[in-house]
């Protein structure tokens, strides 16, 4: 048993302690996120280059953004991207995993081939899908063979984009599916035997039993996927190609940031007021999706 | 010791107040510009790509420098050509800028007006006469008085054709294009037999294509551009009527150096331009093409091809300036680059060293008529990239004429706001 005064140095220690163990989190989350994060803020408000400080400007780099057609080209286009990719990655996922739930023999080798596009590097995959879709490449041969001709997959605008959109929902389909398997698991069995005994065909039990139970995995596929879709940088670099297409016209935000910010004569101050604006757009992002969720719970 | 809240307020202070601080004007911390002292010292010298093909090449240079100026140690380090200005930046932002550095006119403009870069004019005058005269001037800034790096090897290459492809239009394969008039004819007559499969070229053209064609690039001050001028109007006019007729591939508006480069390997386009570095390339990658190469001169409005221009830089803020200065003079000097040259289809940039017989002497292989050729046409070459057109440049200049091809805008506005933004990058830069 500890004598009193012992027990007075551990109360006095106490605080310093958890202070100590937390230090290096601390360290780590001060250094590589905050700092660089509270910077950025800061190099909005400037007109810094690469090499040069720069000073306080006020808001003239936000101003600057409504009036430069870039930046509307690339809030445009990342939009579109959560538009056009998130509905997928919420829905194609969890049919797959429902495909892959099931515990018959071979089914680890399907569950694997479905996840091995998550673990492929983007590079490869971006230049794998490059040779596909280019004009000489596969997919083309088989429409030229087929009469439909040559489609312009890399270098119409709009068909560019959707190529990329492809990709990502690709390259999401394994790693989303993994969190639905995961949900689905949890899925008491009985509530799908007592929708069968009641008579409800595969169809209804997907949608009166799997997806009630599943609704807040979707959620949370739909923010993550979300937030990544708005990000969205290196599927569409690489199959645009680092201007963002025919005449820039597929630049996504982040690929703005990169292309405005980087080399010698890269304006960071610009490129972090493009960033501040990602940001406070993905948190919107966020917001909206978590209260949609909180409102149809109520 | 309990942690009270004021320290925690005044460390999250600090954390927010010290990107401030990073605004200010920072620290000169400039060396000496004298390069006259003893030659000695650590320094490190960085190359861009080098190291994999030529890594004997460079070792054998420091061993000799280091033996010639006992007390010195030079520490080699090579960047991946991809990135390259990204990693220099990052140096020069975070001040870990190596001593002696290699770059090309376009990087050494940032940097010199950062004051980063070392004039040699003031610093290294005595060895300005080494050098031929364009190669020298090829690293001063408008702008700035000064010359801001050594002028290393210089580059510059043929036009490459496809006979093959060029005989199955019905053209006389040993006539190839030689004027801009007859370039565009060919290839829109290409297009049409080939029902719009093959293209002649493969790049929407660039600031050097423009300067190629006799543009004027930028104003007689250098204080702005001027490639909107009716030569330029016309080079687009003719591009689109190209790009229209699928003489210029689809693809073009995306596509880069290497990826036109991959068409003409694969036989989707029938032009190409390329160095002396290529036949190799060809003839190991895609030997049913080699034997149909064809080999002909730039083409050029002007009567002076494009060359690249390699420099190597020194850091103006090194602790040893002196050996600095030595070394990179040592690797630009006349008998290292000729011993460079000799191992890689590049050219001297030092006087004279282009009458040697390596650069005047047929022995009837291609290699070897691709190196004369382009050694004579360097006499009076020109690199047609102004140094102050920066990357953003370029993608805006790319951006208008994909907008000029595509009809989305007509030629005159196109390059009309491609001047536009030009200038205000260039005076964003100062």
């Amino acid at each position: 048993m500890a004598s009193s005064s012992s027990t007075a140095r551990v109360r006095r220690q106490l605080p310093t302690s958890p202070w100590l163990f937390a230090a290096p989190g601390f360290l780590v989350v001060g250094v590589f996120i905050l700092y660089p994060f509270v910077s950025t803020v800061v190099n909005s408000f400037t007109d810094r280059r690469t090499l040069i400080p720069g000073e306080f400007v006020g808001l003239a780099n936000f101003r600057e953004l409504l009036h430069d057609e870039m930046f509307w080209i690339g809030l445009r286009n990342s939009t579109l991207y959560v538009l056009g990719v998130v509905p997928a990655l919420v829905l194609l996922p969890l049919l797959l995993a429902l495909l892959v739930q099931k515990n018959i023999p071979g089914i680890t080798f399907f569950r694997s081939a479905f996840y091995t596009p998550v673990v492929a590097s983007i590079v490869v995959v971006g230049l794998i899908w490059v040779w596909l879709l280019d004009e000489r490449g596969l997919v083309n041969a088989v429409l030229e063979a087929i009469g439909v001709g040559r489609v312009g997959f890399l270098s119409d605008q709009w068909l560019l984009l959707l190529s990329a959109m492809a990709v990502t929902v690709w390259r999401g389909l394994g790693y989303y599916m993994i969190i639905y398997l995961a949900a689905l698991a949890n899925v008491p069995r009985e509530l799908h035997e007592a929708a069968s005994v009641d008579g409800a065909g595969p169809v209804r039990r997907f949608f009166t039993v799997t997806v009630p139970a599943v609704r807040s995995t979707m959620v949370l596929v739909g923010a993550l996927s979300s937030v990544s879709a708005f990000k969205v940088f290196s599927e569409v670099y690489l199959m645009a190609g680092p201007d963002g297409g025919p005449a820039g016209e597929d630049t996504t935000l982040v690929m703005l940031v990169q292309r405005t910010g980087t080399g010698l004569t890269g304006r960071v101050g610009y490129a972090s007021a493009i960033s501040v604006v990602v940001f406070v757009v993905t948190v919107v992002l966020m917001l909206l999706v978590l209260r949609a969720d909180r409102k149809e719970e109520t | 010791m309990r942690i009270s809240r004021r320290t925690l307020a005044a460390a999250a202070a600090v954390a927010v107040v010290l990107p401030l601080s990073s605004c200010g004007s920072g620290d000169d911390g400039a060396g000496s510009t004298d390069a006259s002292g003893k030659v000695e010292g650590d320094i490190t010298f960085q190359t861009w790509n080098l190291r994999a093909n030529f890594k004997p090449y460079f070792e054998g240079l420091i061993d000799g420098f280091e033996k010639k100026y006992p007390g010195t140690h030079v520490k080699w380090v090579d960047q991946p050509a991809e990135g390259y200005a990204d990693k220099i930046s990052a140096d020069a932002a975070g001040g870990t800028l190596p001593d002696v550095v290699n770059v090309s006119p376009d990087l050494v403009a940032p940097l010199a007006k950062a004051g980063l870069a070392l004039d040699l004019d003031k610093s290294a005058a005595k060895y300005r006469k080494e050098y031929l005269d364009g190669a020298w001037a090829s690293h001063q800034i408008p702008g700035m008085t000064g010359t801001y790096a050594f002028p290393w090897y210089l580059n510059t290459g043929p036009l490459f054709y496809n006979k093959s492809l060029f005989e199955k239009a019905g053209f006389d394969a040993a006539k190839p294009p030689t004027t801009y008039d007859e370039l565009f004819a060919d290839a829109l007559q290409l297009a049409k037999k080939s029902d719009g499969k093959v293209a002649t070229l493969a790049n929407v053209p660039t600031i050097e294509d423009f300067g190629r064609y006799g543009v004027e690039l930028m104003s007689k001050e250098g204080t702005g551009f001027a490639f909107n001028d009716a030569k330029g109007v016309e080079l687009l006019t003719r591009y689109k009527e190209l790009y229209d007729a699928k003489a210029l591939d689809p693809q073009a508006l995306t596509a880069t150096p290497e990826s036109s480069g991959k068409k003409f390997l694969t036989e989707a386009v029938a032009m190409n331009p390329g160095s002396a570095l290529d036949l190799g390339n060809f003839k190991k990658q895609a030997p049913n093409l080699y034997k149909n190469i064809g080999i002909t001169d730039q083409i050029t409005s002007t009567g002076k091809v494009n060359m690249y221009v390699m420099g190597v830089m020194v850091n103006s803020r090194t602790k040893h300036t002196p050996a600095s200065v030595a070394f990179a003079h040592y690797v630009t000097d006349a008998q290292n680059q000729m011993s460079f040259a000799k191992k890689v289809a590049i050219f001297p940039s030092t006087a004279g060293s282009l009458d040697d017989p390596y650069f005047t002497k047929e022995d009837g292989t291609d290699e070897t008529r691709v190196r004369i050729a382009a050694a004579k046409s360097l006499k009076n070459a020109v690199n047609y990239t102004p140094v102050l057109f920066s990357e953003q440049m370029k993608t805006a200049l790319r951006n208008e004429v994909a907008k000029a091809l595509q009809g989305k805008e007509s030629p005159k506005s196109a390059l009309d706001n491609a001047v536009k933004a030009c200038d205000t990058l260039l005076k964003q830069q100062g």
